[in-house]
């Protein structure tokens, strides 16, 4: 069972806070600051729901400026309540991308540069030369269900018919095999 | 939250089952709520996809031997990319080569694979020697043959070389041989065969 962390998020709330407080657009650090702190988790939300790196940063771009601009005007009463409201922004903006980019276009030229959120940082990346010899150290059913599961994104369903085995069998095996991995990557003993 | 703990962290296997569309729509929204709101989640789902996003990379450039299935296979060439297929019987033989222009290059070894409980592959030097042996190898009976792609790189950098995969079926009784299976292969050349 997943629960939401009950948790106050503590740093986002308070840069949301000091947004809503100031004059609008007057604290642009801390505008900066929760994209820089947002972004990274919209661009997930986004290659998940939309599958490509250019859709994700599209929306990651929508999020950031629609977050900004409702913050600026004070739609946010209960700081502590960001995530879901990022959340709420991040959904109805991937409804928003599937039909078409009007809005993102509007706000654009309604707001242009002024608006525009910093450049997010972009994704870590990983030493491929690194990664290769730690995947050539996996036992080979390891290796073959992670490239096979990662390759295309392909689910324990499918995969468990392509390769004749049950479901359960591939998420251990796979599961297995990524904890090997990253200890590998990590130096970290298992 | 923000903080560097969270007090119910997604495991990993949520984080993966999440990323790739094994939760039901419920559980699903779940874990977007959660990660939207802590950072540590967060960064642990990033990581996995920097890591998926790597493995990806690794397999499309062929950067490692893997023993792969048909569907791989249909899903590269279906991204446009240059598949080099050698087709060979138990105790064949074949004349090999990887072209500039090949993205992967597979053996499909043939072999009466019904029954067998557990495959082994080993890899023969000219001299009889055994190189390498990859244990339990992933197989589908019913395919009658094992995927294999070897790292395109180093097959890239082998001089003329006859190298033999060997199918050993394993079980509580011993071992028993498949087939062996030759590659005779030359650097390409514009006479290297097809």
């Amino acid at each position: 069972m997943i629960a939401p962390d009950p948790d106050i998020p503590p740093a986002d709330a308070a840069l949301a806070q000091r947004m809503t407080q100031a004059a609008p657009g007057t604290d642009t650090e801390a505008e900066a600051e929760l994209c820089r702190r947002l972004a990274p988790r919209v661009r997930l939300y986004g290659l998940r729901h939309l599958g490509n790196e250019a859709a994700a940063a599209d929306l990651m771009q929508q999020v950031m400026l629609t977050m900004i601009e409702r913050l600026r005007a004070g739609a946010l009463r209960e700081p502590e309540r960001l995530a879901s409201f990022v959340f709420g922004i991040c959904r109805m903006a991937v409804l928003d991308l599937r039909r078409g980019q009007a809005r993102r276009h509007r706000l654009l030229e309604v707001y242009g540069e002024a608006l525009a959120p910093p450049e997010a940082p972009p994704p870590p990346d990983l030493d491929h030369t690194r990664l290769a010899h730690c995947l050539e150290r996996l036992p080979e059913r390891e290796r073959t269900v992670l490239l096979l599961t990662f390759y295309d994104d392909t689910c324990a369903e499918t995969l468990a018919r392509e390769l004749g085995l049950s479901p359960v069998n591939v998420r251990v095996i796979r599961h297995r095999g990524l904890e090997r991995l990253r200890a590998c990557l990590t130096g970290e003993p298992r | 939250m923000n903080g560097q703990s969270c007090r119910s962290p997604l495991g990993w296997e949520t984080l993966i089952a999440y990323w790739l569309g094994e939760l039901d729509p419920a559980a699903e929204k779940r874990v977007e709520e959660h990660y939207f709101g802590c950072n540590p989640c967060s960064q642990r789902l990033e990581q996995l996809e920097t890591l998926a996003r790597g493995v990806r990379a690794v397999a499309r450039r062929s950067g490692v031997d893997m023993v792969v299935n048909d569907q791989f296979v249909s899903r590269v060439r279906e991204q446009g990319l240059r598949v080099r297929e050698y087709r060979v019987p138990p105790d064949g033989a074949v004349n090999c080569t990887v072209a500039p222009e090949d993205d992967l290059v597979v053996g499909r070894l043939e072999a009466p694979l019904a029954g067998v409980k557990r495959l082994d592959m080993l890899t023969v030097d000219g001299n009889g020697n055994i190189r390498a042996r990859q244990s339990d190898i992933p197989f589908v009976a019913e395919n009658g043959a094992v995927v294999f792609a070897p790292g395109i790189a180093r097959l890239r950098a082998l001089p003329a070389t006859v190298f033999r995969l060997r199918l050993l079926a394993v079980d509580g009784e011993g071992e028993r041989v498949l087939g062996d299976y030759t590659f005779d292969h030359t650097p390409y050349s514009s006479q290297s065969p097809q």
